[in-house]
């Protein structure tokens, strides 16, 4: 098998250029069996500029049984008879690039592997104790603070078989996969619909959030207790930032008022955090 | 590495076989058709065509001058592997579920389905291997497994007999010539789903429907090595080079539409030959159960097919042949 390296054709712009000014070619090899080709020409710049190219030809012999290089010159049968040598585009492919990571302790590997994935679908690794960007080991939270999972199991709820449940079920809206509406948060019929029937006896509202507190923190707050139906976070409206409350409506009012337990008094941002039912505005 | 992706198949695939030296791969599938493939760059060589029903099972002999294919349409076929031409056709009462030929090339067995008040035989055939030459109808024997049917077969070294695995999870040993069974050992839970043969036929591998597979000696049934999985197993292969054994599987097609991809478990594993529980790796692709895994005798590459009709085939990257267990080395 033969692997030759061979000098690209020049285009006929250049050629064209060449007639005009035929510039010396040098061409020479060395003791290794390296050809130089030295060229000159000018440039778009009208500048003249000196081209060296190195080429180097290396047959690559590669033994193989007897039998099978008779085999490789068989000519195609059946549904491939008449086509011409090589893989056909229809029938054979190249799959994108997987790893086979070897290692003694796969297992664990693999499982840590998992988490990094799982966390990449929410965009950004969730300590579970604060909700910070970081490892919950690594949460400056850890020894005063109770993770939030275990927060939500310790509270006493009468429809403790819908939590757990409805978490992984829970669809995720931020992660940019589509999501029937049926799944969707808010999947009371279609979404004006779903806006006028919204109920205001599952409204919580939540106060002393941080300045920079977005909806996205919002929901990855209150998901876990259960579909959320709307987010609305007071913003400023001159500088954007948010004015430190938040109101959230769940589908389900057991839901809402599992959060306000959990969550009331809960430590986020450096600050602790006040739920309360909300009052109509009326 | 980048697998190849052959796509030479419209439905699952039942088995896929490397010829001896490894440069044609075999496939057949439920779509009634054989398919030959340059296992280097995946052209598709050819196709055999002449079955009338799914295709269960390929072999090929050691010169790779002839193939044979077991079908659902009660036939096993003979090929000419360099034309595609069908050179015999065995007809049977059911189903041939299994095909295998010889140490020597000269005797072929082929595993028939317990099906319609038939029972399930596995039937000797004599091969002639001569192009021009007619094959014999008749067979040399036909063997009555006791017991649960035999769902696949292997014969061991130098012909001495024949290693079956069986639908009650159990592996036997039959002399061929007498049709008696020698030895019997309860070696799975659940059906046995593949056996494959060591280069030397001193060992073989079987996968089950309970999850595991096992390595046994041939010649006394010892139970050697088990690995232990999350998924059914329908395939298991032994890997040379390197000492480790593939394992391939997955939840059952009829419940894949319900789950995800990554609760379906269908991947290559690759377990540590001699440690057992070590499980070392993992090759990912498939979007349905393997139904079966092939190894590139030379142990440089190894194929899958799959539920979902593709084959793909895998050139180990060099790091692989690299790769030492620490606590062996």
């Amino acid at each position: 098998m033969s692997a030759d390296i061979v000098a690209p054709k020049p285009s006929w712009a250049d050629e064209v250029g060449e007639e005009f000014d035929p510039l010396p070619l040098e061409t020479f090899t060395d003791e290794n069996g390296i050809k130089t080709v030295v060229e000159y020409k000018t440039n778009d710049d009208g500048k003249k500029v000196k081209v060296t190219r190195k080429i180097k030809k290396t047959l690559i012999t590669e033994r193989v049984n007897k039998a099978v290089a008779e085999r490789k010159k068989w000519t195609k049968f059946g549904e491939e008879r008449g086509k011409k040598v090589g893989p056909d585009l229809s029938t054979t492919s190249i799959g994108e690039q997987i790893f086979l990571k070897l290692s003694s302790n796969f297992k664990n590997a693999e499982t840590t592997d998992d988490n990094i994935v799982n966390k990449g679908k929410l965009k950004k690794i969730l300590c579970r104790i604060c909700k910070g960007d970081h490892f919950t080991t690594k949460c400056p939270y850890k020894d005063t603070l109770q993770p939030l999972d275990e927060l939500n199991t310790t509270v006493p709820d009468a429809s403790k078989d819908s939590a757990p449940a409805a978490e992984p079920a829970q669809p995720d809206t931020t992660s940019g996969k589509y999501i029937p509406p049926s799944l969707r948060a808010g999947n009371k019929g279609t979404g004006s619909d779903s806006f006028k029937e919204r109920k205001d006896d599952a409204t919580i509202r939540v106060t002393n959030l941080s300045e920079d507190t977005t909806e996205g923190d919002i929901h990855d707050l209150f998901r876990r207790f259960g579909s959320i139906s709307r987010v609305y976070l007071a913003r400023d409206r001159e500088t954007n930032v948010c004015k430190g409350f938040a109101f959230v409506s769940f589908q389900i009012r057991d839901d809402a008022s599992r959060a306000l337990q959990a969550i009331n008094g809960y430590g986020y941002d450096n600050l602790i955090l006040r739920v309360e039912w909300a009052k109509s505005s009326s | 590495m980048r697998p190849i992706l052959l796509q030479g198949h419209t439905r699952s695939l039942t088995q896929i076989k490397y010829n001896r030296e490894g440069d044609l791969l075999f496939s057949v599938s439920k779509d009634q058709v054989v398919n030959v493939w340059y296992s280097h760059n995946g052209e598709r060589l050819g196709t055999y065509n002449g079955h009338v029903g799914a295709i269960w099972t390929v072999d090929v002999n050691s010169t790779s001058t002839l193939l044979l294919t077991g079908s659902a349409d009660n036939t096993a076929k003979l090929w000419e592997v360099q034309t595609g031409k069908c050179l015999h056709t065995w007809e049977f009462k059911t189903a041939v579920k299994r095909v295998a030929f010889s140490e020597d090339d000269a005797m072929a067995l082929a595993v028939t389905e317990q099906r319609m008040g038939y029972p399930g035989t596995i039937v000797i055939l004599s091969i002639k291997n001569d192009l021009e030459a007619e094959q014999s109808d008749e067979p040399i024997n036909i063997v009555y497994p006791k017991g649960s049917k035999a769902m696949a077969a292997e014969w061991g070294y130098l012909n001495k007999y024949i290693i079956t695995g069986h639908e009650d999870g159990s592996v036997a040993q039959y002399d061929w010539k007498a049709g008696d069974q020698i030895k019997s050992v309860k070696a799975h839970n659940a059906e046995i789903t593949d056996l494959q043969m060591s280069e030397d036929r001193t060992y073989f591998i079987t996968a089950s429907k309970d999850k595991s597979a096992q390595i046994f000696e041939s010649n006394t049934l010892n139970h050697l090595k088990k690995y232990m999985t999350d998924a059914p197993l329908n395939s298991a292969a032994i890997t040379p080079i390197q000492d480790f054994v593939i394992l391939g599987g997955g939840q059952d097609a009829m419940q894949v539409t319900t789950t995800t991809m990554r609760q379906g478990k269908f991947e290559c594993r690759f377990y540590h030959k001699i440690l057992e529980d070590v499980e070392v790796g993992r090759v990912k692709g498939h979007f349905g159960p393997i139904n079966t895994i092939a190894v590139h005798p030379d142990g440089k590459s190894f194929s899958s097919g799959g539920e979902d009709g593709y084959v793909r085939v895998h050139h180990f990257d060099e790091d692989y042949f690299k790769f030492k267990y620490p606590e062996l080395h």
